[in-house]
């Protein structure tokens, strides 16, 4: 169990300054899960935590200590790396085994856990064999079984499923979910995928060239972004985004929550003539692209799949609380945001511009 | 047409295969042969390249012919103690120039790479000196001093160490392991290629090296085998070529047990080397 807190924290490679002045919680006991696109951080803060790459300065405290001093071996964090990391010379016990030797654990109890942690994730039939006779799926699970038998208070997890196949992945989704409210040990989970994200985080970080964009559960994250960031990083497809003025304000909202009529339909917060230019058929769920004269495109997801390419139709909107407002600076207008009449007032305009 | 032309492709490759073996077997071959024939074959002409009546007494005579347990021990002293401690030596040097930064770095391995370049020729005579000096020039550390570092296993080591993913070294870091145990539990098996050709390398060249134990002793009890056997044409007056190469062969089977165990090794570490 174990609480994570980052202050102020920077980190610079060489004068190449990649995350400034950074705050976060980590609350114990959380799935929390790292998300942004490649490049932004992510890595480097997992690395802050383990203490294999520590910040330039700043504080990292783990159950309110500062652990800058505390060599990584110290800090009852395991992690699982992108590539496994794996050592290669080893067998699947040995590399087990290796930690719980460090850390000084007698022979019978060290076999004991070996055990328990091997059948927990299915490798009991693999422990003789070298890390080059395994599957990649296997391989991840030694890398989880090697973290998962020193008992640590903090799991670190670097995109350990982007190797996998789907199926696979989703499979594994699922178990470290379970693994997770089995162990109620604090979980600091990194991926670029939003999906993967919502569908396992209970506290979700949302990252950006080294910023913290937005912190939430996946539904706040969902129904409540704070910026325009958040907004079309979460979702798939994501947000619709259109100018709202000349001023550079914005206004969004989401292609599962769009009508397709063939006629105009009133006392809609806002609605759009255009002409259905693709149509992507994905089984339960078709997504459509419309886009009008000015070249306006609004992405489209629906159940029905009746629509048809080049078929002229309405897209609309029907719900206020379904737009969501962005101001120049990216920023999210809410409805108790000064701003926000000014929006309404806008909207308005745009729709009726369009008639 | 395209079966055909295969097979005199594949009869072609074999032949030149075994062309290339026989050049290279030949010589040895030929000692071997020789070790084994009588003083009364060896003068026949044309040569017999199988003996005729294959028998041991050259291995006997030869044995006698000088201290030859003394020489062999300062052999098998010599090499251990180089090789070991070169292992000493190289492979903490390596990790250090591999893995850490620090100060003069590129100057330090600068230097290393200088030694390297150094022939041994130009050194002798300080070396012999200095060794005078110290008073151990009637003990085998002449030998083995010079000798202790390796600038060609640094170098070689250091680039295997170099291509270790840093995730590894740090996944052993999490797991609370020493830098002594990252070294010893999880470097050096990854090396095994490299330390095994390291190993035979330096194996054959001090094995074999004559030039330097024939200049930095004066006494037959710190000789090696090498300067042992070069001694042999002279003990015998005239030139009896097959005691000659019967005391070769003293020289070359240690060589030949140790390349037999290392390109073991070397294989068997190769096939760790599949893994990502
Ligand atoms: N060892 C390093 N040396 C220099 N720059 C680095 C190093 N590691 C990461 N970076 C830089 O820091 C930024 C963030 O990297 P990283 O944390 O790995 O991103 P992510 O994991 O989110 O994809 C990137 O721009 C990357 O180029
Ligand atoms: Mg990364």
């Amino acid at each position: 169990m174990a609480k994570i807190e980052f202050r102020n924290v920077t980190k610079a490679f060489d004068k190449n300054v990649v995350i400034k002045d950074l705050n976060l919680e980590i609350e114990d006991g959380s799935f929390t899960v790292l998300v942004g696109p490649s490049g932004c951080g992510k890595t480097t803060l997992l690395r802050m935590i383990a203490g294999i790459g520590p910040q330039t300065s700043g504080q990292v405290l783990i159950d309110g200590v500062d652990v800058s001093n505390v060599p990584p071996g110290k800090r009852k964090v395991a992690m699982v790396f992108q590539n496994y990391a794996i050592y290669p010379t080893m067998t699947v016990k040995e590399n087990i085994e290796f930690g719980l030797k460090n850390n000084k654990v007698p022979k019978e109890q060290r076999e004991k856990l070996i055990n328990e942690t091997a059948s927990k994730v299915g490798l009991t039939e693999y422990l003789n064999r070298k890390p080059s006779q395994l599957s990649g799926g296997q391989r991840q699970r030694v890398a989880l079984a090697r973290a998962m038998v020193k008992n640590p208070s903090v799991f670190l997890m670097d995109e350990p499923l982007s190797n996998l196949d789907a199926k696979l992945r989703v499979q594994m989704r699922v178990e470290l979910i379970e693994l997770h409210n089995k162990l109620k040990t604090t979980f600091v989970y990194v991926t670029h995928d939003q999906v993967e994200a919502m569908s396992m985080a209970d506290t979700i970080v949302l990252m950006n060239e080294g910023k913290i964009q937005q912190k939430a559960s996946p539904e706040v994250m969902y129904k409540d972004p704070d910026n325009l960031f958040a907004a079309r990083f979460i979702g798939s497809p994501p947000m619709n985004v259109c100018n709202l003025d000349h001023k550079g304000n914005k206004f969004g909202f989401r292609p599962e929550r769009v009508d397709i009529t063939d006629e105009y339909v009133n006392d809609t917060a806002f609605i759009m003539e255009g002409v259905v230019v693709t149509r992507e058929m994905l089984g339960h769920e078709t997504i459509y692209s419309v886009r009008n004269e000015e070249g306006i495109t609004v992405t489209v997801k629906r159940l029905d799949d009746k629509w048809r390419m080049d078929q002229k139709v309405f897209v609309s909107v029907k719900d206020i609380k379904d737009i969501y407002f962005f101001g120049k600076d990216g920023q999210r207008i809410r409805e108790n945001d000064n701003d926000y009449a000014y929006c309404i007032n806008q909207l308005r305009g745009v729709k009726n511009e369009e008639n | 047409m395209y079966g055909v032309s295969q097979n005199i492709k594949n009869t072609a490759n074999i032949i030149l295969k075994i062309l290339v073996v026989a050049i290279f077997a030949f010589p040895f071959l030929w000692v071997i042969s020789v070790s084994l024939q009588t003083d009364a074959e060896v003068n026949t002409f044309p040569a017999t390249i199988i003996p005729k009546t294959p028998q041991f007494n050259n291995y006997v005579r030869a044995w006698q012919a000088g201290p030859f347990l003394t020489y062999f021990k300062n052999s098998v002293v010599i090499i251990v103690a180089i090789i070991t401690i070169q292992m000493l030596i190289m492979i903490p040097a390596a990790y250090a120039f591999a893995m850490y930064d620090f100060k003069l770095k590129n100057i330090l391995f600068s230097l290393v790479l200088i030694a390297f370049m150094v022939p041994t020729q130009v050194t002798f005579v300080p070396v012999y000196l200095m060794m005078g000096e110290w008073g151990l020039l009637r003990t085998l550390w002449p030998q083995i001093l010079p000798f202790m570092t390796n600038a060609f296993g640094i170098f070689l080591l250091r680039q295997y160490f170099m291509q270790v993913p840093e995730e590894l070294i740090e996944a052993a870091r999490l797991d609370n392991a020493s830098e002594l145990k990252i070294v010893y539990k999880l470097m050096i098996p990854m090396a095994k290629p490299a330390l095994a050709t390291i190993i035979l390398f330096s194996f054959v060249s001090h094995w074999n090296e004559y030039f330097w134990p024939l200049i930095m002793t004066n006494t037959t009890d710190v000789r090696p085998l090498t300067v042992g056997i070069a001694a042999l044409k002279s003990t015998e007056g005239f030139v009896n070529w097959n005691t000659i190469m019967a005391g070769n062969m003293f020289l070359i089977a240690p060589i030949l047990i140790v390349y037999v165990f290392c390109s073991r090794f070397i294989i068997k570490a190769f096939s760790y080397s599949g893994i990502k």
